[in-house]
């Protein structure tokens, strides 16, 4: 009896925690007015220390990158910016900024430092998915929302994963690649040739087409035309030749008009879950 | 009277090399002198660092049976860059602050040295001698432990505020021989008896060192040494490598060699004094460090009888020293593309090439610094007389955040020449290339190999693969799944006449073996 009473108020406090947690996230987050604002505020009171983009200056560390800024949860950084850092040139900006201005420079952070879901980009996000259905024919290989081919990333989590700029490279660069930060040392990088055209030619004389989804020294894996995977052991095969140019188009801005292409950068960067605040689940 | 005093002298430098080693030869030196082909004992198996076995029960015949026999999972850690040791049937695996003692025939654990805190940096393995490991903890202390227990015999913190690195300590003479990078690489020596600390070489020149006007007025920086060394006992003589120099990517302020980085050196292990060194990279920007492991041979070379030293160094070259004096004897590529370098001189002293330190922008260089091979080691097999390592092909881009001395750099693979690993055997006498495996998938460096007396080389990839492949030809003959990177190298041992494969992957380690009751 007495057991259970007291499991049940451990049960509130930490559902009352939680629920203050999510109460205190800041409502601006997401929102391009006011992380607009928010990088108006940075730059007049936060780049001469923190340099421009939250990337170090010379009196203050980084915001967005490094492993100081991977430590700090957005409340930290808004705690930070509003009590500041005693025994630093760090001061309490609460009394300095009005309230909204903190919020839209925590919010600006966010977006810095979040994936594209973070800081979405402008534009008619339905005028988008119908181009990623359609004239764009981009779901002829990807998926989004169980829709589309298999040939190419599923992109359901797209702005859950990539920063916008990365988005963008990948629609208007040609063969980019994403790498590691480097450093000391590189304990893996993506592999450089999944999603590549795969042909693969059996020795009973069947021949596959498709892009490659991983191999070793002992065995293939590739998704085919057919949207079919088919697995290889190596010594199965008699020729195996992957092609070093990937089918993805890098001139989709050339292909759309510059209100399609906005468009469809407005459906892209909306599309997943961010990873910022992790959820604390029911258990 | 000439040749009679030459022959005095002869006589009296043999009886002075061979006195020290002679009057301490006790069964526990000699469990390290001449190893039992069950037991490996130490971090390369042997003092000449060939991990080479000479058991033979797995041969290129029945390898394809080979079978996973157990793994052990060593709760809390990861990116496992540890070397177990094997002595009459029990493994020893090692972290910082932590040593396992498992049943090696079952990878059931009998008892576990735990101290505070718990780490996962990368630590690659401990020392045993005289039934005592060697332990080194994160906050730089070397311990004795009894290797029935895990008791701690003695602790004692290391001299003059070195930080220990995670190289595997050595026992050599009676010493054991740590090493370290901060505040700059240093090599040290503990008594194994009582712990009781004996010297510090460091690759700093000293006060009055020509080798001080190597760094164009600048004060010697850098130079890290935190990979285990091999041995010589007749010469009494350690071979270690050293690091690169500080500033590591911008080199402007240190113009000259900068000695002794990117080397080889050979000390004596009692007194820590440097007989000779051999300098691989001259004015290193790109962290080509020395520290791939020193590979010992006796062998007629160029009609001459040799002890030589063999290193397949960082920087793409395969070199053939000879290690009683460093004289250089030869250097061959083992990568295809080199361009650090204009060319390497008579004396193996290599000319730096201009454009390529690193730039705002990003400078491409072959090798890239990832290292055409890296710290995990090579295996000598004395019965096909080969050289087998990990190589990585592919060129590197390097970039710097400014020109400020401790500026932030990075590296990455440079997307016109893309890095793929290999393990190539090279004839060890004359570097040539007999054949090459390619690890698909494996991008760079990952584990070292071992090899044994059955015809076979135990080749785990970075990417979680492990295959044996034929000495002779390279073929792979079997293979299996880890599941996991694999960035440490691996050991061969023997329980009850069954041989076994180790290799730490990830937070595992795994045992292969030929089935129960297979025959030899």
């Amino acid at each position: 009896m007495k057991r259970g009473a007291i499991i049940a108020i451990l049960l509130l406090a930490a559902s009352g925690a939680a629920l203050a947690q999510r109460q205190q996230a800041n409502p601006d987050f997401g929102k391009p007015e006011a992380i607009a604002a928010g990088a108006q505020v940075y730059a007049q009171t936060c780049t001469a220390c923190h340099g421009p983009g939250g990337g170090a200056g010379e009196i203050a560390p980084a915001i967005v990158s490094g492993e100081q800024a991977d430590r700090r949860n957005d409340a930290q950084i808004l705690a930070t910016i509003r009590t500041g850092v005693p025994g630093t040139p760090m001061p309490a900006f609460t009394g300095k900024l009005s309230e909204d201005d903190i919020l839209h420079v925590s919010a600006y952070l966010h977006a810095l430092r979040g994936t594209a879901i973070d800081n979405p980009s402008p534009g008619n996000e339905a005028a988008g998915e119908a181009i990623f259905f359609g004239k764009g024919q981009c779901s002829n290989c990807h998926m989004i929302n169980g829709k589309g081919g298999v040939t190419a990333p599923n992109l359901g989590n797209i702005a859950g994963d990539r920063k916008t700029a990365s988005i963008m490279d990948a629609l208007t660069k040609p063969e980019h690649h994403i790498y590691g930060d480097g450093g000391s040392h590189l304990l893996s990088l993506p592999p450089m040739d999944t999603w590549l055209p795969a042909h693969i030619t059996t020795k009973q004389g069947k021949t596959y087409d498709g892009v490659l989804m991983n191999q070793d020294s002992y065995s293939v894996q590739i998704m085919g035309d057919d949207q079919q995977l088919h697995l290889f052991d190596r010594s199965q095969i008699s020729k195996f030749v992957v092609d070093p140019k990937s089918k993805m188009p890098t001139d989709v801005d050339k292909r759309l008009s510059p209100d399609e292409f906005r468009d469809l950068m407005a459906f892209l960067t909306r599309q997943g879950r961010t990873a910022q605040t992790a959820d604390a689940g029911d258990n | 009277m000439k040749k009679s005093k030459s022959l005095a002298l002869f006589a009296v430098l043999l009886l002075g090399l061979c006195a020290p080693v002679l009057a301490q030869n006790t069964p526990a030196d000699q469990a390290l002198l001449r190893p039992d082909p069950a037991n490996w004992p130490s971090y390369s198996g042997s003092y000449d660092s060939r991990r080479f076995s000479a058991l033979k029960q797995v041969t290129a015949a029945n390898a394809h049976q080979l079978q996973a026999k157990w793994v052990y999972h060593m709760a809390g850690m990861k990116d496992l860059e540890t070397v177990p040791l094997v002595m009459n049937g029990v493994m020893y695996i090692s972290q910082f602050n932590r040593l396992d003692a498992i049943d090696a025939r079952s990878g059931n654990l009998i008892w576990k040295y735990q101290r505070n805190p718990v780490s996962t940096a990368w630590q690659r393995g401990t020392a045993f001698y005289n039934n005592r490991l060697y332990l080194v903890t994160s906050d730089s202390h070397l311990l004795a432990l009894d290797a029935r227990n895990g008791a701690v015999i003695w602790d004692v913190k290391s001299d003059g505020g070195n930080v220990l690195a995670g190289g595997a300590p050595l026992i050599a003479h009676g010493k054991v021989i740590v090493s370290g990078n901060r505040p700059n690489g240093f090599i040290q020596a503990y008594d194994a008896q009582s712990g009781k600390y004996l010297w510090t070489w460091s690759p700093i020149p000293k006060q009055g060192d020509p080798a001080l006007a190597s760094w164009g007025g600048a004060k010697p920086e850098g130079m890290p040494i935190w990979v285990s060394g091999s041995y010589d006992p007749e010469q009494n003589l350690i071979f270690y490598g050293t690091g690169q120099p500080e500033p590591q990517w911008v080199g402007k302020q240190r113009s000259g060699d900068d000695l002794y980085s990117d080397s080889i050196v050979a000390l004596s292990p009692d007194t820590g004094q440097m007989k000779w060194y051999f300098q691989n990279t001259p004015h290193d920007t790109h962290d080509y460090d020395s520290l791939e492991m020193p590979v010992l041979l006796d062998a007629t070379y160029k009609g001459q009888p040799r002890k030589l030293l063999l290193q397949a160094n960082r920087n793409g070259y395969y070199y053939v020293l000879d290690r009683t004096t460093g004289k250089y004897l030869a250097a061959t590529p083992f990568v295809s593309k080199i361009d650090w370098t204009t060319g390497i001189d008579a004396n193996g002293k290599a000319t730096v090439a201009p454009g390529h330190d690193p730039t705002v922008k990003g400078s491409v260089t072959c090798p890239s610094t990832a290292g055409a091979t890296n710290w995990p080691s090579p295996t000598y097999d004395p019965q096909t007389g080969y050289f087998y390592l990990w190589i990585a092909e592919g060129c590197g881009i390097n970039t710097v955040a400014s020109s400020a001395p401790a500026a932030g750099t990075g590296y990455a693979e440079s997307p016109n020449a893309p890095w793929q690993a290999y393990v190539i055997a090279l004839d060890a006498l004359t570097g040539k290339k007999i054949w090459s495996y390619q690890g698909v998938r494996s991008n760079h460096y990952g584990p070292g190999l071992v090899s044994s007396a059955g015809g076979i080389v135990f080749a785990p990839e970075q990417f979680g693969q492990v295959s044996l492949l034929d000495a002779k030809t390279g073929k792979p003959l079997w293979h299996f799944n880890t599941g996991d990177l694999i960035t440490a190298s691996p050991i061969t041992y023997g329980v009850d006449g069954q041989q076994y494969f180790a290799i730490a992957s990830n937070s595992n380690i795994f045992a292969f073996g030929l089935p129960d009751g297979a025959k030899p």
